[in-house]
């Protein structure tokens, strides 16, 4: 019988031969990731660990990066005190570390190029499945994990089943990966696929730009996926070379492998998608609800805070205004993206359309740093990920999550707007 | 795994732990002070009612979302015995096997607070006597059975440094 991806990659990592869908197994893992919103569990667990004993070490430590990113930069002193320790324990211990300002965990492990096709990959982080955009096995973990691979190596794992999802045909222009996300999640409902695992494949995939793919395993998370996986291309190959990551391994499905649902999707048809306030499975076409006004246009995240979303949104806004009464604020997800967005030309569109800047970091997310919060009554549109009541630090305002062609074009009107129906929405990278 | 015999606490669907059992959004509160208020916003006073040796039992997706170790911490201190609901939030279902907290999947919808209710894990069999209610279930992998009975990831990396885990595939 064949294997899907997730089981032949965990059972190579742990026994040499494919897994079994159901299986618990104990993997080596290749390489692991903590940041700071989950560092003083697990730097405390450390602690404990090494507590009088004189021989105390972590074998495995130099393949666990530290990132500060989810307060960057730290609003407050105990933050601020969390970042001073994890610069001092990646010191101590020669791990990798990503300051202040560098990015977002997602997207700074793969620029440095930190793992390759066919590894498995940990972060205590939900939205470690992204590093399955690569076809590497990405899943999110806690303090307790990460602890447990720095001093082993390894970690054990439940073998995921898998829902195959097969996207037929490339995207419109103006329509990206973010609405096949959000078409998933109405389809199956939030944490509608808990547990399992998810490969797309397909010729809407392979039609992809790396960026997108991201989007595509990033946002899986929202589903309740443990990993969702991608196959490996030539561009999955160019991109790893060019971020220098080692030889990939690329691991495909056997042709009769065993799913527990398939999905098709017509990908060439779809519409935008927008996710309405407070459920992320709260799904409708864009078209649908476009006389919706909002006040707030948040672009960021490591769901859509990439070049290419930025590109897309300066492309909507050049030599324009954003609508009166409209606050933008772009935040890269790296300082690479920052950089090379910043040598494009892009943020001096975007400031002079009236959009803001800021350092690379999670807060668009979480409004963990005090910049994003809306007034009462507001309507936030954001590239995020996550929209529960209140996620943005105020209750009383609603999050409406969408692409970044679809937040840029909601700038610029001041409502919900497709953006197929305005000049540059149309942009795409070349291939 | 020992049988676990407790008195059933209520709780209902999609049930975040992160914001009703840990102190991400009380920034400075510990888990002590997060122990004696855990849930409230659910059930007003779950938790100064809450006595050690309970269960929790909850409805589907119990822990959703970015769920964070702490919340297993605070039902260690609450001293919750054991947590039963049709599913789990997969990062929830991991840190309680990590933290050592015995769960299980198994609707045990229309039972009350109070009602006396028997876990037992190992054979997967869930039992409410006052209502005649005998579930069976899949058992805890074996794998996870021996994490739960160490009191979770670190303490069995203590006793077995060479992941010698019962039960996993080799």
């Amino acid at each position: 019988m064949g294997h899907t991806i997730a089981e032949k990659i965990l059972g190579q990592h742990a026994h040499g031969k494919p897994a079994m869908a159901g299986e618990i197994v104990v993997a080596d893992v290749d390489f692991s990731m903590i940041h700071d919103a989950r560092a003083g569990n697990a730097l405390k667990m450390i602690e404990k660990l090494g507590a009088g004993k004189k021989d105390f070490r972590l074998p495995h430590v130099k393949r666990t990066a530290l990132v500060l990113d989810h307060y960057s930069p730290p609003p407050n002193m105990e933050a601020a005190n969390t970042h001073v320790e994890m610069r001092e324990f990646a010191d101590r211990h020669g791990s990798p570390l990503y300051d202040v300002g560098d990015g977002i965990c997602h997207q700074v492990l793969p620029e440095g190029g930190h793992f390759t096709c066919g590894d498995l990959v940990v972060g205590t982080d939900t939205h470690s499945t992204t590093y399955g955009a690569f076809n590497a096995f990405g899943t999110g973990v806690e303090g307790t994990d990460v602890s447990a691979v720095m001093l082993t190596g390894k970690l054990w794992f439940r073998v995921p089943e898998t829902i195959r999802i097969e996207l037929n045909g490339a995207l419109q222009p103006g329509v990206w990966a973010k609405d096949v996300t959000l078409t998933m999640l109405g389809k199956l409902g939030a944490e509608g696929a808990n547990y399992r695992a998810l490969e797309y494949t397909g010729s809407g995939v392979t039609a992809m730009a790396i960026d997108d793919r991201m989007t595509l395993s990033n946002h899986a998370a929202e589903l309740g996926a443990k990993a969702a996986l991608l196959e490996a291309d030539e561009k999955t190959f160019a991109w790893l070379k060019a971020h220098g990551a080692a030889t990939p391994k690329p691991v495909q499905a056997d042709a009769d492998a065993k799913y527990v649902q398939h999905i098709v999707i017509d990908t060439a048809q779809l519409p935008p998608q927008v996710a309405r306030q407070h459920h992320i499975d709260d799904v409708v076409g864009v078209p649908e609800v476009s006389n919706q006004k909002i006040q707030v246009a948040l672009i960021g995240t490591c769901t859509n805070g990439r070049l290419d979303d930025i590109r897309q949104a300066a492309a909507i806004l050049k030599g324009k205004k954003l609508a009166k009464g409209v606050r933008m604020i772009v935040t890269p997800a790296s300082r690479a993206i920052y950089l090379a967005a910043m040598r494009e030309g892009l943020f001096e569109i975007l400031t002079a359309a009236g959009a803001s800047v800021e350092a690379a970091g999670c807060g668009t997310c979480v409004n963990i740093t005090g910049h994003y919060i809306a007034a009462d009554k507001q309507v936030v549109i954001s590239s995020a990920n996550r929209n529960f009541k209140g996620r943005l630090g105020n209750p009383n305002s609603e999050i409406w999550i969408g692409s970044a062609a679809t937040v840029a074009a909601s700038a610029l009107t001041g409502q919900v707007t497709d953006a197929r129906t305005v000049a540059g929405g149309d942009w795409r990278a070349a291939a | 795994m020992n049988i676990i015999k407790g008195s059933a606490r209520v709780l209902g669907e999609e049930i975040n732990t992160d914001i009703h059992c840990s102190s991400k959004y009380l920034p400075g509160k510990d888990t002590a002070y997060i122990a004696q208020v855990a849930f409230d916003q659910l059930s007003p006073g779950f938790a100064k009612a809450f006595k050690k040796g309970d269960v929790i039992v909850a409805g589907k997706n119990f822990g959703i979302n970015s769920s964070r170790e702490q919340a297993i911490h605070i039902m260690h201190v609450m001293g919750v015995a054991a947590i039963v609901a049709p599913s789990f939030g997969r990062q929830f279902f991991r840190n309680a096997i990590n933290n050592g907290l015995p769960l299980i999947e198994c609707d045990l919808a229309g039972i009350s607070a109070g009602d006396a209710i028997e876990v037992d894990a190992a054979a997967g069999r869930v039992t409410v006597a006052t209502r005649n209610i005998i579930k069976v279930v899949p058992p805890l992998p074996a794998a996870v059975q021996s994490l739960l009975e160490a009191g979770g990831l670190i303490p069995f990396l203590q006793l077995h440094p060479d992941w010698n885990i019962k039960g996993a595939a080799a």
